[in-house]
């Protein structure tokens, strides 16, 4: 298994080196992600400060990942395909990517560059993550798995799929990602869009029960981040066994990057996951599971509506369109295949789940007049039945 | 013989077999819905399998297209059903179905031979991705509510695949797609249809360095009306141009098919836009409920102009008064009561095609013909024959003090 991590700039690039360069973890096992302000979406570095990362590691030979993770209109995407064309990729051992432009251009004008594939967004099935790994091929380097997954089914996925997998262990849960930028507008007098650092603020709702999401604004537009961080630090052993590639620990956030020689002995096993208790005691949120022992982000919908006053088809006759109570009731026959007739019987099952029986011994229009037969969009007129109410469905039995 | 000039599908929301067939009297070129699953508005009606099989006929018997929208996230367990739900699509012929996850395109591509449109919640925002999505069998993209005209012209003229872009309705603050607010705070995915709208929430804002947190809605977004780019549009040759709003009302669905159906049948005609039809028809739209309307990024990339900083309300110039559910000729209308009423009223019954026919009724009777003081929101009443009002008529009222009549 992989220990893939961010540095943000050249002191921690410096850092991970030296971790190499003392034997506390292989080069082989260790991948660093960096970025620039224009590619990635957190990023403060420049340029220059990239390209200085980029050379001291042509001696430091750590295996440096080139983050290119913002989604990006036409125009943008232009300048940054310009800008990508200039860099050194070589130097790179592979690019991680999400929007599909991204991923297109570089299988169409680099197929030599390894391609991590960002798949956080979505990506929830066995049939799509095998046909993206397909469509790369031998290109793909790995796939970046959503931290909505549960470990049910990244078992399945690894044990499956033919290419390698990562998640993420430690960090922020991203939630939201708008283009607009939406912190500047709300304190403009202090400050100035000129994006050489990033805004930061927390947001808190009073029609949520949360409080204190995080928020980032950059050039890139605005990133809010869950209340709690995600923290799997406990089942890395668990994560192995399933054989995931590659785990990922951001620590890019909150000074983090200080449990970096922690997370480091934990992931070689020189230390327990008791020993570093502090990590999650002292983090400035509370850090969750997530969806890693199961997601029932589903269950909730059956409660979302009524299925009493949804039609069920068949013998489906119309609707009670309103009652008069002690007079008459008004059916719209919706039907377009069955007609009411007088002397048929029917079933009326109301929003509250009564169920009533009606015979009808004579069909009314509404203008009075005594009918044989109503078809569909026709409104007849039936005996009142307490308990009945609009919205009730009306269905006929079949004799 | 009649010179015209082409215009693009005008695909309007399908929310219920009514909103349906709403949609389709008042000039929808197209239209898109979900069946019970697989879509992202699990709080709509929806269609049941016979509904959709009702729709369908219906839409197909007037020229109408049929989307149908598979557009969740979907899980492991939920592609399990999706094979049978297929079959009832081919069935029934209906003429794409819109898609946002690879996975469900495969499955598709693998049980069926349904045309694939690209859902906006993919979230296609250049032409290398659209590239990208034809190689795997798309036909059309709903494009990125962040891509500008000019830069869906150049998608469509460097892909050669169809182009759908919104033209008016609600938009998502978030790229589409990349926004799961609900499924950490509500436990509900937001994109498998559980979305719980936090985005137009207020928040109190607090700056690191700043003493005082900062009250805004910061991160709801005003509605997209795009009737004043419509010259822009078809321009660029956008194939359709979609209208949000599955979850509206019936008024809602009625009033933009109607303006944007006009519009472009004016167009059709004509070749240009006449600035007082143009007036007139962002008149009609600012009498549904909506937020303050922007171009999003129809024309630029959005900015902060295009941020909605204010708590939602229903205050309107215009209420809906009802839909009309039958009319005897000469006799009565029937209409579905959504607002109270009484005798005296002067009501506006919106034809399907053509200007508003005002009337002021006369009398508001029960079914039974007993004279009723007010109708109730909810019933049915009987209002007298009006000429010119047809079943699925959309009627509204104008009121004088907005906030005394919600």
């Amino acid at each position: 298994m992989k220990f893939i991590t961010y540095a943000e700039n050249l002191t921690q690039l410096k850092e991970l080196s030296i971790l190499v360069e003392t034997n506390r973890i292989d080069r082989s096992e260790l991948e660093v992600i960096i970025g620039n302000a224009f590619l990635s979406r957190y990023s403060e570095n420049t340029i220059a400060g990239f390209e200085e990362m980029i050379v001291f590691n042509q001696k430091a030979k750590l295996q440096l990942v080139l983050e290119w993770d913002v989604l990006q209109q036409e125009t943008l995407f232009q300048k940054n395909v310009e800008l990508v064309s200039k860099l050194p990729l070589h130097e790179f051992k592979a690019v991680r990517v999400q929007d599909p432009g991204a991923l297109n251009f570089i299988k169409e004008k680099f197929p030599w560059l390894k391609v991590q594939l960002i798949m956080e967004n979505g990506n929830h099935n066995y049939a799509g993550l095998s046909r993206w790994s397909d469509f790369l091929g031998e290109q793909l380097d790995r796939l970046v798995l959503s931290n909505e997954l549960s470990r049910e089914h990244l078992g399945k996925y690894a044990s499956d799929l033919k290419n390698d997998l990562e998640v993420l262990v430690f960090g922020r849960i991203l939630l939201f990602y708008s283009p607009r930028l939406l912190l500047s507008p709300v304190n403009k007098e202090s400050i100035q869009a000129e994006f050489e650092k990033n805004i930061e603020a927390y947001g808190t709702s009073e029609e949520s029960p949360h409080a204190g999401f995080p928020l980032i604004e950059n050039r890139h537009g605005t990133f809010m981040f869950n209340v709690k961080d995600l923290y799997l630090l406990d089942h890395l052993e668990e994560l192995k066994s399933l054989k995931i590639a590659a785990v990922r620990f951001d620590l890019r956030f909150d000074d983090s990057f200080g449990h970096l020689e922690n997370c480091i002995d934990l992931f070689k096993g020189r230390i327990a996951h008791s020993e570093i208790a502090e990590i999650k005691a002292e983090h400035p949120r509370p850090m969750i599971k997530g969806f890693y022992n199961i997601n029932k982000t589903d269950v909730l919908f059956t409660k979302l509506k009524n299925k009493r006053i949804q039609r069920q088809d068949d013998n489906y006759i119309g609707e009670i369109v309103d009652v008069e109570r002690d007079q008459q009731m008004a059916l719209l026959i919706k039907s377009s295949h069955l007609n009411l007739k007088s002397g048929d019987e029917v079933q009326l099952i109301t929003p509250e789940g009564k169920t009533k029986t009606l015979g009808l011994k004579s069909l009314t229009d509404t203008t009075g007049k005594l009918k044989e037969s109503a078809a569909m969009n026709e409104v007849v007129l039936l005996p009142f039945i307490s308990g009945v109410v609009a919205k009730t469905q009306v269905y006929l039995i079949q004799k | 013989m009649t010179n015209t000039v082409w215009t693009p599908e005008l695909l309007s929301p399908a929310g219920s077999l009514e909103k349906l067939k709403v949609a389709v009297l008042y000039g929808a070129d197209a239209v898109y819905l979900g069946g019970q699953k697989f879509g992202l508005r699990q709080a709509s009606d929806n269609f049941t399998a016979q509904e959709l099989r009702e729709g369908v006929e219906f839409a197909h018997s007037r020229g109408s297209m049929v989307y149908v929208v598979l557009n969740s996230f979907l899980h492991d367990k939920d592609l399990e059903e999706l094979p049978e739900f297929l079959s009832l699509l081919s069935e029934l012929k209906v003429d794409a179905v819109i898609v946002s996850d690879l996975g469900v395109i495969t499955e598709i591509q693998k049980h069926s031979n349904l045309v694939v449109h690209l859902s906006t919640q993919a979230s296609c925002l250049n032409v290398e991705s659209a590239k990208l999505w034809k190689k795997m069998g798309v036909t059309r993209i709903v494009l990125g509510r962040e891509v500008t005209i000019k830069e869906a012209k150049k998608i469509k003229e460097e892909t050669g695949l169809e182009i759908e872009m919104f033209v008016h309705g609600s938009m998502c603050m978030a790229f589409s797609g990349n926004c799961v607010i609900s499924n950490y705070t509500q436990g509900r995915d937001s994109n498998r249809g559980g979305c719980a709208h936090s985005c137009r929430f207020e928040y109190s804002i607090d700056y690191k360095n700043n003493e005082e947190a900062k009250k805004a809605y910061f991160m709801s977004s005003k509605d997209l009306e795009g009737i004043r780019m419509l010259t822009e549009f078809i321009e660029a040759g956008i194939d359709s141009l979609k209208v949000e709003g599955r979850n509206k009302s019936h008024y809602y669905a009625a009033t933009v098919s109607k303006v944007y159906s006009e519009a472009l049948a004016y167009y059709k005609a004509h070749g240009n836009f006449l600035s007082d039809d143009l007036i007139r028809w962002e008149e009609e739209l600012r009498k549904i409920s909506h937020r303050d309307y922007t171009t999003g990024s129809l024309d630029t990339h959005a900015d902060e102009s295009s941020i909605y900083n204010q708590r939602e309300s229903d205050d309107n110039e215009y209420v809906v008064t009802g839909v009309i559910l039958e009319v005897k000729d000469q006799e009565h209308i029937l209409l579905e009561v959504r607002s109270a009423f009484t005798a005296g009223d002067t009501l506006e019954i919106m034809p399907f095609s053509g200007v508003t026919i005002n009337h002021t009724i006369d009398s508001v009777k029960s079914i039974a013909n007993i004279n009723v003081p007010k109708s109730k929101p909810g019933s049915v009443v009987k209002v007298p024959y009006i000429a010119g009002a047809e079943r699925f008529n959309i009627i509204r009222r104008k009121i004088n003090n907005v906030s005394a009549a919600v």
